[in-house]
């Protein structure tokens, strides 16, 4: 009878420890947040293992996570990471090698773009991560405008040239100019000037466009440069000239409300913006705006990717939800629900296709978007972009002294990570 | 002392010794690791007490322009903020001791500002800031005043958030007033209006003197938490535009969770402490001259 109930003991024991893994997660509260936490009751039938997500803000999860990843056995069992963070987890030996069990199961990474696999996918040799969603940033204009006639006519007498989709930079300074009306309240152009990340980010895309960069090859930074300066007096230019009266502080939902208010022509922002331009509860020019590349050389990307850290509890099990989450099945359902995809393959799909109309643009503005400074102290270096940018912007240096001291604080901190 | 005043003693510290335990726990061991850490090259990344350094993170603190200039910063805007929050709440306060009606709707009224987190105070004010959208610019429209550019230009953003902080600030000050004023007996009021003294005369000298203690008290509790102030920065400006509203508490922030150093950023905050320290110091000392 003894032996008996210590088998049963035993049996039920195991039976509830094989069932009760719980992986935990910090997460951004963001739309793909909420699309993975519908369809979780699939993964948790599937495989019998639950998830529970903690979601936060962005400013919240760097604090929480950083404490569980110095910790031998952390408190999470996978967790997003944004490609700011990227260097400072590789740096610090955070994030587990994802090579062994990508081969093991034959996960296929091809299917990513190259440019998210380079940002939150491998560092070096290493894959530490699956490109969650993207954030790469595009242009936003108002269709409507460009397709009418009065305006067409009028800005090819003005200009000599037809008003259409802009896919040069210049032609697209030239449709900021034409469309500005500040007297009537309406503007060519709303910039995110606010410190940090926001004018950060928006003015790497002027950059990029210009046809200028960061670095070179050895880290040599190219932030002296003549198409440095053209972006940074374009964007000095843009928030002056062209823009609404306080846009030096506005962070991106700030200087989204003025265009999808009406207010603005052009918007350069986050892709998934795009849906809330389309939400009638959060806009006025439902259906009026249209997302392209920035015209130019290309504009900036960005992601999330999923990555196991060192110190997670259940790594075999956070395998097991990374895989399923970024299986294909789950990565069109997430897509079809308005997901940021980062695999090409979805981008291809005919459903999603016939769906979103957009997507053909979209699967361009990714493949042809350029990368961030990626290194440990990337958001140090944003803070000093920040900074520096926000002071060229309202005049309390000019812009050639602004990017030599982004070029000598990048060429500093670069030479601190041992880039140099 | 005889063996009952001993025992006495002892009863007392067998009680109070929790207390201390905890305190010593919860404050004085982050203070004491906070300056250990200070003394070594110690950063997110190289997470260990190895590299002993000396003092060199406070000379590099000491010779950094960004953490002066915040300090600088820091100092003017704790200086603005102490002092209208004063001088609008001693106001207040002293109207409202006066009120014999609705006095508990007016206490409400003022104790809601309070009551929100700094974070939605940022928020709501971001809002209403807006230069376009926002309903500031929109009523002052009303008057014929042009639409300001409350946080786009580095002179009015200091002065917006200086004012933020006061609308969010001054209920305590009004609170802590109140409650001294209140506690003032009303006899000397009688005499000396029974001698002819006017109401500036029985200000001067019966109010300000027995609401000394509690001013000094109320400048030092809101000057400290005033030098602390962070979450209103983060949420409205990031320190921005520029540096304008960089306060110390952010860039202390920024310089451990960003830059990653802790070690620098540890000796940034003892340096606070210092500056703290050096300011309450004189009004611990008149203080305890008053209660002598």
């Amino acid at each position: 009878m003894k032996t008996f109930i210590s088998i049963l003991l035993s049996l039920t024991f195991f039976s509830v420890n094989a069932n009760s893994v719980t992986l935990r997660a910090v997460m951004e509260n963001v739309p793909d947040t909420k699309f993975i936490q519908e369809l979780l009751p699939d993964f948790t039938e599937k495989t019998g293992i639950e998830v529970e997500f903690e979601v936060m803000g962005y400013g919240e999860m760097h604090p929480k996570l950083v404490p569980s990843l110095t910790a031998s056995k952390g408190s999470y069992d996978f967790m997003p990471v944004d490609f700011y963070w990227v260097g400072e987890f590789d740096k610090a030996g955070w994030m587990m090698s994802l090579d062994d069990m990508i081969a093991k199961d034959s996960f296929d990474t091809s299917v990513y773009f190259d440019s998210l696999m380079d940002l939150t996918g491998r560092v070096g040799d290493t894959t530490y991560m699956l490109p969650f969603y993207n954030y790469a940033m595009g242009l936003t204009v108002r269709k409507d405008l460009i397709n009418d006639s009065t305006n067409q006519s009028n800005f090819k007498a003005k200009y000599g040239i037809d008003l259409k989709i802009p896919t040069e930079w210049n032609e697209y300074l030239n449709q900021v100019e034409f469309f500005t009306d500040k007297d009537n309240g309406f503007y060519g152009v709303v910039n995110q000037g606010g410190k940090a990340d926001p004018i950060a980010m928006e003015w790497s895309n002027y950059l990029f466009a210009r046809g200028g960069s960061f670095h070179d090859q050895n880290w040599n930074g190219q932030l002296n440069s003549k198409e440095a300066l053209e972006a940074l007096n374009d964007y000095i230019s843009m928030i002056s000239n062209y823009g609404p009266l306080g846009a030096e502080s506005f962070s991106f939902d700030e200087a989204f409300n003025v265009a999808a208010q009406g207010n603005a022509y052009s918007y350069l922002t986050y892709n998934w913006f795009l849906g809330s331009y389309n939400d009638p509860d959060q806009s006025s020019v439902v259906g009026k705006m249209a997302l392209i590349p920035v015209p130019g050389e290309g504009g900036l990307n960005g992601a999330w990717g999923w990555s196991i850290p060192t110190s997670s509890p259940n790594p075999e099990a956070a395998w097991e939800f990374l895989k399923w989450v970024e299986s294909p099945e789950i990565a069109k359902r997430r897509a079809e629900m308005g997901g940021a995809a980062t695999r090409k393959d979805v981008f291809d799909d005919p459903d999603l296709n016939a769906k979103f109309d957009h997507y053909p643009g979209l699967k361009k503005l990714l493949a042809t978007s350029k990368n961030f400074p990626v290194f440990t102290y990337t958001p140090q270096f944003v803070e000093v972009m920040g900074t520096e940018l926000s002071k060229a912007v309202i005049g309390e240096q000019d812009a050639s002294t602004a990017l030599a001291n982004m070029n000598e604080q990048l060429e500093e901190l670069a030479a601190k990570d041992g880039k140099r | 002392m005889n063996n009952i005043q001993l025992n006495d003693r002892r009863f007392g510290f067998f009680f109070v010794a929790p207390a201390v335990v905890i305190l010593s726990i919860v404050i004085l061991a982050p203070i004491v690791i906070a300056i250990i850490t200070s003394f070594y090259d110690y950063t997110l990344i190289n997470r260990s007490l190895d590299n002993f350094i000396g003092l060199n993170n406070y000379f590099e603190s000491i010779a950094n322009k960004k953490f002066l200039h915040s300090t600088l910063v820091t100092i003017t805007f704790v200086f603005f903020v102490v002092l209208f929050e004063f001088l609008i709440g001693f106001l207040i306060a002293i109207l409202l001791n006066q009120v014999e009606r609705f006095r508990n709707v007016y206490y409400f009224i003022l104790l809601i500002p309070l009551l929100i987190n700094p974070v939605v105070v940022g928020l709501i004010w971001r809002m209403f800031l807006h230069p376009q959208l926002g309903i500031l610019n929109y009523l002052i429209g009303f008057i014929g005043i042009e639409p300001v550019n409350w946080l786009g230009d580095p002179q009015n953003a200091f002065i917006t958030i200086i004012f933020v902080d006061i609308w969010h600030q001054v209920s305590f000050m009004i609170i802590l007033l109140l409650a001294g004023l209140a506690s003032i007996p009303e006899e000397p009021y009688e005499a000396a209006r029974v001698d002819g003294a006017n109401a500036f005369q029985q200000f001067r000298d019966i109010t300000l003197p027995y609401m000394r203690p509690v001013i000094i008290i109320t400048l030092l509790i809101r000057l400290i938490f005033a030098l602390k102030t962070y979450d209103l920065i983060y949420i409205m400006t990031k320190g921005g535009p520029g540096d304008a509203t960089d306060l110390i508490s952010y860039y202390i922030y920024r310089s451990a969770f960003i830059g990653l150093d802790l070690g620098q950023a540890a000796s940034m905050s003892v340096i606070l402490l210092f500056i703290v320290c050096i300011i309450i110091y004189p009004l611990f000392k008149y203080m305890s001259r008053a209660d002598e």
